[in-house]
């Protein structure tokens, strides 16, 4: 809706307030003020992008049923450290890389390793 | 932080016997394990730079050393011809300066991404592959009785992996690419007794850098007994390319020169352990982060800092399943 901001317009507008302030601190508050733009640039991804959404599908191809996130993620820690499932898995590189590929893109796209997939697809 | 100046200028005096003193000291960096400060001081009137290191007023890492046995490290690690900064005086307590030293301070770059990016740095990047080999090389080489008087933690490759596992198993995470990680180590890492001084933190970042190369070698508080691949496969580890991946050393050269200017200067490679040991650097970052976010979350560290280092947890999942997937990242 025009004039009614979401939660990632509210989010980048105090990451545009913290751009303007930073010029006028210095040392430590300075760093601070930039890291925490970069933190607020990370939040108005993840709310645009949703990368959980990527990373709950993958996980439930890979592993036959669905779930929240959270439970898909810690069952599939418990398979692969009780050894049920390994790196030779059929299918779970790839989920695994689809998944972090998505969070990545959120956390950090310039990433060289992202650029690298992302530029030459498998 | 001019307060331990008339301190450091008692033990300055103490220890050189000569006329010393102590105009400025400034903090350069403030880690909460760990705080350097730059010294500026004159000797029999010449201006004399150095700097003083002192633990900070929080716990160290775990297996972090205490200063005075770093100061003892440095001191072997030069005299078996590693560039490393002269020690001039070790604090003890009666200073009143906590546990810390004083070493020589040598001028030059230490911030990785300009000296891995600069034109003006590319004969230093050329030049870095050989000269890290053979300080690598001549720090494996030290013989154990050369060291076995100082309290270092000892640890062979499987025993250190368990240690990380249970660290990381402690925070609460589940992290499927860990996990992966782990088990996969599991069956390649070996379990003999750990023989050799290991760095420990030997990567770009930890480096001071002229025009000309390496100068000097900083950050021993990680130093260890363990196995020499360690050091080899971390400082090609991909977090610490800081985005230059196409030169896998540091972010300044090729492995394979890198490697064999190891053996030419005399250590002993195992090619196929030091690309384990790379995907084993990714981990350990990726249980750093997750260490450091701990800080922050457990309300132990409160920081915006240590909050952002946890999301640098997707880094190392990513060039993990690289590793994985296509033997190298």
């Amino acid at each position: 809706m025009a004039g009614h901001p979401d939660a990632a317009d509210l989010v980048d507008a105090v990451r545009g307030f913290l751009v303007a302030v930073e010029s006028r601190l210095s040392g430590r508050e300075a760093f601070h003020a930039k890291v925490a733009g970069n933190v607020l640039a990370i939040v108005e991804r993840e709310l645009r992008q949703q990368p959980e959404r990527v990373e709950r599908a993958a996980l439930a191809r890979l592993l036959g049923h669905d779930g929240e996130p959270a439970a898909l993620r810690a069952g599939l820690c418990a398979a692969l450290r009780d050894g049920r499932l390994d790196a030779e898995t059929p299918g779970l590189l790839d989920a695994l890389t689809e998944a972090t590929l998505a969070r990545l893109a959120v956390d950090n796209p310039n990433f060289s390793t992202f650029r690298r997939l992302k530029e030459t697809p498998p | 932080m001019d307060e331990v100046a008339p301190a450091l200028q008692d033990l300055l005096r103490r220890e050189t016997g000569g006329d010393v003193a102590v105009d400025r000291v400034v903090a350069l960096s403030g880690g909460a394990a760990s705080l350097t400060f730059a010294v500026d001081t004159r000797r029999d009137g010449s201006a004399w730079p150095l700097i003083f290191q002192r633990a900070g007023a929080e716990e160290a890492a775990v297996g972090a050393l205490a200063k005075s046995v770093q100061a003892r490290l440095q001191v072997r690690a030069r005299q078996a011809g590693l560039p490393v900064a002269a020690v001039v005086a070790v604090a003890s307590p009666a200073d009143g300066l906590g546990d810390g030293f004083v070493m020589e301070r040598i001028e030059g770059e230490s911030l990785a991404p300009r000296y891995l990016r600069l034109p003006d740095y590319a004969a230093a990047r050329a030049a870095m592959v050989g000269q890290c080999a053979t300080a690598l090389a001549r720090l494996h080489a030290i013989g154990p009785g050369e060291f076995a008087d100082l309290p270092l933690p000892a640890a062979s490759p499987a025993a250190a992996r368990t240690a990380m596992y249970e660290l990381y198993r402690g925070f609460g995470v589940d992290s499927p690419v860990f996990d992966l990680a782990f088990a996969w180590l599991a069956e390649r890492l070996p379990d003999e007794p750990p023989a050799a001084l290991v760095h420990g933190d030997f990567r770009s970042g930890n480096f001071i850098v002229g025009r000309e190369g390496l100068r000097a070698i900083l950050d021993w508080e990680l130093a260890h007994v363990g196995h020499p691949m360690e050091d080899v496969g971390w400082l090609c580890t991909n977090t610490w390319r800081f985005g230059a991946w196409q030169r896998p050393v540091g972010g300044f050269g090729a492995r394979e020169a890198f490697h064999d200017a190891y053996v030419a200067a005399g250590g002993t490679l195992d090619r196929e352990l030091a690309r384990v040991f790379e995907l084993w650097g990714s981990l350990r970052w990726g249980v750093m982060c997750l260490q450091l976010a701990h800080a922050h979350l457990s309300g132990v560290r409160p920081s915006v800092e240590l909050a952002a280092i946890g999301r640098r947890v997707s880094e190392t999942e990513i060039d993990i399943l690289h590793i994985l997937k296509h033997g190298e990242v």
